[in-house]
């Protein structure tokens, strides 16, 4: 795989393990510039708010649907409300043990949502999403 | 029925000497209402909320009984409506049958014990209704909790599965001992986190469905069993743990649900502690006196933060991503303390730790 700039990453999951297994996978890759994972989904927003525009990069989001508190859901509500030229820096893709119909159909309905991942995240599908 | 409960019944009609009459003649066998007026009919119908049959004259000055009856369902649906009337001009009579808005009807003028089998038969229709709806109730919450359950299996069974799944295929490629090390342990976690959500599965179902056994609770030797565990616990995370019991009386109730409802506080206040507090405690107290059990466990924790703490006896509810919920065993508390009229109060400071106080009334003696 050929790539030009290398990527930020977000990953938003109230597991330790799935965060855990998301970093070393993105991490084999090699093509992360950075990760950083967030338990809770407040935090991740807190940091992604706390980034001057001018600053910011290119980033992929990963995050959970079911979590206590913030779930993914309110998460992307949330995100889609900051600034336009904050967003676009932005692919947020949803990944999620979740196999309820109700849950996936509300996927496509966020603009900011490229994609819904199952669990759990592999080096296959992490790089046939980076590839498209 | 069983236990033979007087039918209550209101008869309306504006003849004030037809009301004496009807009142005179079944008020043995039924509690007779009488009204004079629709006025009079609702305010019986407000205070009255166990009015079975309803009995109306057609032929009333501001309203007739049908129209009386159609306006009356909207507000109180349950009693039903029998309408008597010596009307010749039968067919608004029988339009009102065919829209449902009464049971029957009695032609004036009337005998004992055609009053007598009618309301008989419309007794019986109230109570097949009645149960009727109770049942589609009852039905309903266990649809409701069943649709709760079938999606937080797919986050709480099928969520760690995953991850145990994701952390094989990572650790199959991994070189260096300490990674591979740390990686079982958070499998290890995964897995536990799998066991508790069933065990409190379990624990609901036990609740949900079976029934309570009372027996004389010595709290001494339920906090003695229970408490040597916690210590243990206690002692690796350097957790102090405190627990006194005051009880000079025989107090009846069910044990699995004591215990249960002590282990999930009990665990809630070991679980959730701030890893770097110096000097991290969790105390209990239980005080039995006048039949009534008070028990507090108290915690300096994380604590609990407003917005939250509403929420905590929901089902499937997690205030917090710390530690390893399953969202269901306050829920269980909860509901387990409403089946022994018990009560639950939560002081909560965040940082500063967490009081639950759960009040038991014992089962009385000697009475079931």
């Amino acid at each position: 795989m050929v790539q030009t700039k290398k990527l930020h990453f977000i990953v938003i999951d109230d597991s330790k393990l799935d965060c855990f297994i998301a970093e070393k996978i993105i991490k084999n890759t090699g093509i992360s510039e950075s990760i950083k994972s967030f338990l809770q989904a407040t935090e991740a927003l807190d940091y992604i708010k706390s980034i001057p525009v001018d600053e910011q990069t290119r980033t992929i989001i990963l995050v959970d649907i079911q979590m206590p508190v913030m779930n993914g859901f309110e998460f992307v509500e949330a995100f889609e409300k900051l600034p336009a030229d904050l967003i676009k820096n932005y692919t947020i893709f949803i990944i999620s043990s979740s196999i309820n119909e109700n849950d996936l159909a509300r996927v496509h309905t966020y603009a900011t949502v490229k994609q819904f991942l199952n669990k759990p995240l592999t080096s296959n599908n992490l790089s046939v999403l980076l590839a498209s | 029925m069983d236990t033979p409960k007087k039918i209550k019944v209101l008869y309306i009609d504006d003849e004030q000497n037809n009301l004496n009459g009807f009142k005179a003649t079944f008020r043995f066998d039924y509690v007779v209402l009488i009204a004079v007026n629709i006025a009079q009919a609702y305010e019986h119908l407000r205070s009255h909320a166990d009015i079975s049959v309803i009995l109306c004259d057609q032929r009333m000055p501001d309203k007739t009984g049908v129209q009386f009856f159609e306006e009356m369902r909207e507000e109180f649906d349950e009693p039903v409506r029998m309408l008597i009337t010596g009307y010749t001009d039968i067919e608004s009579v029988i339009d009102a049958v065919n829209r449902g808005h009464i049971f029957r009807y009695i032609k004036k003028p009337w005998t004992d014990s055609d009053i007598r089998s009618a309301i008989e038969e419309a007794n019986k229709f109230y109570l097949t209704n009645s149960l009727l709806v109770a049942k589609n109730k009852e039905l309903q919450s266990a649809y409701d909790e069943l649709g709760k359950f079938a999606y937080s299996v797919t986050h709480d069974v099928r969520g760690p599965l995953l991850s145990i799944l994701g952390a094989l295929d990572i650790a199959k490629n991994m070189e260096d001992p300490h990674e591979l090390r740390e990686i079982l342990e958070m499998m290890e976690d995964a897995i536990r986190k799998l066991d508790e959500y069933i065990k409190n599965t379990h624990e609901y179902y036990k609740l949900k469905r079976g029934q309570l056994e009372f027996e004389t609770i010595d709290f001494n030797t339920v906090l003695k069993d229970m408490a040597s565990l916690f210590r243990i616990a206690g002692k690796m995370e350097n957790i102090r743990f405190t627990s006194n019991v005051v009880q000079n009386e025989v107090f009846l109730s069910d044990e699995i649900s004591i215990k249960m409802i002590l282990n999930n506080l009990l665990a809630n206040a070991f679980n959730y502690q701030r890893k770097d507090a110096a000097d991290k405690f969790v105390s209990v107290n239980i005080e039995v006196a006048n039949n009534v059990a008070v028990i507090s466990v108290q915690d300096n924790g994380i604590g609990i933060h407003d917005s939250h703490i509403n929420n905590i006896f929901t089902m499937f509810y997690r205030a917090t991503s710390e530690e390893t919920g399953s969202g269901l065993g306050l829920y269980n508390v909860k509901d387990a303390l409403n089946k022994l009229n018990g009560a639950i109060e939560v002081k909560s400071a965040v940082n500063q730790g967490t009081t639950f106080k759960v009040i038991i009334p014992g089962k009385a003696n000697g009475t079931d």
